[in-house]
Parts: C-alpha cells; structure tokens; sequence
C-alpha cells in the first residue's frame, strides 16, 4: 500500500443533497391535476428540466408513493410507467439500450400514452390475425 | 426520397419506440413534454437530409465526439438517418473518389443540403494555410455554402475562431459566421460540442423544417439557454457562500463551489451539467475542476483558468454583477425561466 489509506478523506456528495425543490414540484402538480379534472388538458412535467439532486429524485419517489398500477415497456430499451399513491400522476421513466435515462416525466392524465396500442399497430396486428386463421 | 418515418420502420423500430425516441428527443431539445406525439408525427413525415460535412483547422476533437459515442443508441439513431454523403476526414483516404461524392452531393441537392463545418478557416495571405488538393478553405467554404440550405459551424473552432485564432492568431483563422453572410448559419460550440446538442439541433430542423431559435452568439437557446451555473448541482453553495478555496482543502472535499478556483460556469452557456459527458457518468465540475468555458468566445485568451471569473478579463462588471445578483433565488429561477422557455415555444408551436 503507498499509505494514502491513512489520509482521512471525508467524501460528502453536494448531488446527494436535497434542495428543497420536490415541494415546489408537488404544488406545481397538485395545480396540473386540479386544472386537468376541471376539464382542461392531461399534462406532463419534463424532471430533466429542473435542478434536481440525486436526494431530490430520492424524495420525489417517496412523496409520490406507489399506487396501484407498475408496468414496463420494452422498445429500444426499457420504459417503467408507475402510478403514484395519487391516481391520475405516474411517474413515465424512458431508458435507452445501455440503460441510461432518455427522458423521466411526471404525467398526468389517465393512461400515458406509451402504454396504448397505437393504431397503425392494431391495424398491422388485425392483418396478422386474420392471416393466422386463413386455414 | 425516402422519409425518416420509413426508414425507421424498415430498420425494426415499432410505433411504441418511435414514440419513446421522441419523448427523449423533445425532452433533449427543452421542448414541452406535451409536445412528443406532434413531434412524432412530423418525424415520421420529415425527409432524410443530404449533410456534407468540411473540416479546416481544427483536432478532429467534434468528429470523436459525435462518432465515438458509447453505444447505439435512442439519441444517435437520428444520425444513422440523415445521409451523410460527404465527411472530409472520415473519407480522406478515398481521394478523388471522395472529392467527386462531395461534387455529385452538392449538384443532386442544390439548395437543399446542411453543410457542416468544424474548424476555423484561415484568411491571411490569400488562405494558403490551409488548402486541400491546391484549393484554399476560403474557397472551398464559399462553394459548399453556395447551395447550402444552413451551415452549421460545429465546436467552438469553427463557431468562434477557436485554437487556431488564439492570439496572435498567424493564419487570420476566422469564425464561419465572419464569412458567411448569405445563409442562416447555427454555432453548435464546445471543445468538442456534446454529441447529443449536435444530434438535437439535426432533429429540431428535421421537426420543424427550420432553424431552432437562437440567441445573440447564433447559438440554438435550447442548448445554451442556461449557464453552466444555472443547472449546476454545486450551486447551492454558491449560494450559501461556500467555496473551495484550493484543491486539496475540506471545501474541495466537501464539494463545495469552485467559483474560487476558477471556474467559468457562471458566465458558460453549454448543457454539460444536465446532458453530463461520456454516457451521462460525469461533468468536470463533478470531478473537482472548475469549468473552462470552452463554448464561449474567445476563452483561450481571457486569463487564467485557474483565477476567480472577477479577476480575469471574462465579461465585466455588469454581468458578473447580474450573476451574482441572481445568486439567492438561483435554482427556482433556472427552472422558473426554463418553463417560460417551454410555454413560449408551446405558444410558438
């Protein structure tokens, strides 16, 4: 060993720490969710696009909680899509081949989009059926 | 011609993806979430563009970045998409043959090409400093914008002068945007650019069929709209006042800010402390060293990069003042003016 083991070295990690801003976050949501049920628009909130920490990712999880509903899409890498403890708020987390974040949302609305069939889909997948019981 | 949608599907990448791919990309481009199905709908109609792509005085830095990616990925499948029909140092060693796909790929789309420039071009002495095959950059430049939809100058070389304009800059290196005057011209800069910017403003002129917004130095505001310091998750101690003071103290161990020793983030449009580099693992912040400010102008020769911005010869008293000034609120304002960004391109679109 060259002995910079003995070298007291305290490593505290600023991307740990929370910054407060979760709580803003959650207002900002609560005002989404409230607007959309009064018959305005789903929404969605791009986490990328705030200064979140590491500690705030930690937080935010908690805070939304686990709701009812957890599923994952597997298209050019892995998607999670989980409900929150408040229906209507799932967290939609996209990941590329090499497993690393594309985009992570907040969404609101009552089903994200990347878990419908999309229609050309079930039009192409309507052809395949009815080619498999041609007899 | 086919469309980039076709191309996709041909190469296996079902609706569900394609949706997936634009989310990250609108996320990429700073665009309002919401926005993903409207741009999926435009990509898939978009047309795959001719790109041709000079080099002049320049490292080859740019190429690296862009081509050495670590993986495939989501983000890069775009760049397998448009046609790369000329890249001066990846084909060197064809020659001629080369120089003729350059020819063939400016006659075929008139008009209708992006030409990508890294490098800065040298002007003093009639251009002599740099010429391939007995013809000056000076030249060379003028034909491929002559046809050229856009330019886009790539890294901070090509953007700004770069290195080889370094006082006393002997070759008379120019910025592209000196000599081009007649086409819309867009400053991707960085030393090199990050692979994903030069991939996003590819993406958002295939969206949208136009050149994204751009601010005062022509570069795209998706990108540079923020400091470094606007995003960094060091900021916090700025804002508390505490700073490093030298490499090896408990500030520095803490990791606390590195305002002190230098670093530029403050004054530092780039995308480095969210984009991050080498797959996401890290920013030179995030390794203990403060930022260079390679994506702004003239940063080769404003002082030492190990001086406090406020002794250097960076900026001045004004803007400094401002940076400061935004201190307290600093990270509700960078998400506060990165929303009024999002609704105002919404509105926009």
């Amino acid at each position: 060993m060259s002995g910079l083991d003995k070298i007291a070295v305290k490593v505290v990690d600023g991307a740990d720490a929370p910054t407060g801003n979760v709580r803003a976050l959650m207002h900002e949501l609560a005002q989404l969710v409230d607007a959309w049920t009064r018959g305005g628009e789903p929404a969605s909130i791009d986490l990328r696009s705030l200064p979140l920490t590491r500690g705030d990712y930690a937080e935010l999880d908690t805070v939304l909680g686990a709701g009812a509903v957890s599923a994952s899409v597997e298209a050019f890498g892995a998607s999670e899509v989980r409900e929150s403890q408040y229906p209507g708020v799932w967290r939609v987390t996209h990941r590329n081949e090499a497993g690393e974040v594309v985009a992570d949302l907040v969404e609101i609305c009552e089903v994200p989009l990347i878990l419908r069939a999309p229609g050309e889909d079930v039009t192409d997948g309507l052809i395949r059926l009815k080619e498999a019981l041609q007899p | 011609m086919t469309t980039l949608g076709d191309a996709l599907q041909a190469s296996g990448v079902n609706r569900r993806a394609f949706l997936k791919f634009c989310s990250a990309l609108t996320s990429l481009m700073a665009l309002p979430p919401g926005m993903a199905p409207a741009i999926a709908q435009a990509l898939a109609k978009a047309k795959r563009p001719s790109v041709i792509w000079l080099s002049f005085q320049e490292c080859t830095g740019c190429t690296e970045s862009l081509t050495r990616s670590s993986s495939p990925t989501l983000e890069n499948l775009i760049l397998d998409l448009v046609s790369l029909d000329y890249h001066h140092t990846l084909m060197a060693a064809s020659g001629t043959a080369a120089e003729a796909a350059r020819a063939a790929a400016m006659k075929e789309w008139d008009g209708k090409y992006l030409l990508l420039v890294d490098g800065s071009i040298p002007t003093s002495d009639g251009g002599i400093y740099g010429t391939w095959g007995g013809e000056s950059f000076v030249d060379i430049l003028q034909q491929g914008v002559k046809g050229a939809a856009a330019v886009v100058a790539i890294g901070s070389c090509a953007s700004f002068g770069g290195i080889p304009k370094a006082n006393p800059n002997p070759t008379g290196a120019r910025a592209v945007s000196d000599l081009v005057k007649d086409k819309p011209v867009i400053n991707v800069p960085g030393c090199p650019p990050i692979a994903v910017v030069m991939t996003g403003v590819l993406a958002h002129y295939l969206t949208f069929g136009k050149i994204p917004e751009l601010d005062e130095q022509l570069r795209p505001r998706a990108f540079y709209g923020d400091t470094i310091h606007d995003r960094c998750y060091r900021r916090p101690f700025y804002d508390q006042g505490k700073f490093a003071k030298t490499f090896d103290d408990e500030g520095a161990r803490n990791g606390w800010c590195l305002y002190e020793l230098g670093c530029k983030g403050p004054i530092t449009h780039n995308a480095c402390a969210t984009v991050k580099w080498n797959a996401g693992t890290s920013f030179p912040i995030q390794s203990g060293h403060g930022c260079l400010g390679c994506s702004e102008p003239d940063f080769w020769d404003k002082g030492s990069f190990y001086k406090a911005l406020s002794t250097t010869e960076w900026g001045n008293a004004k803007t400094l003042g401002a940076a400061a000034a935004v201190g307290i609120a600093a990270g509700a304002a960078a998400a506060y003016f990165g929303r009024k960004r999002q609704e105002k391109v919404e509105k926009e679109g």
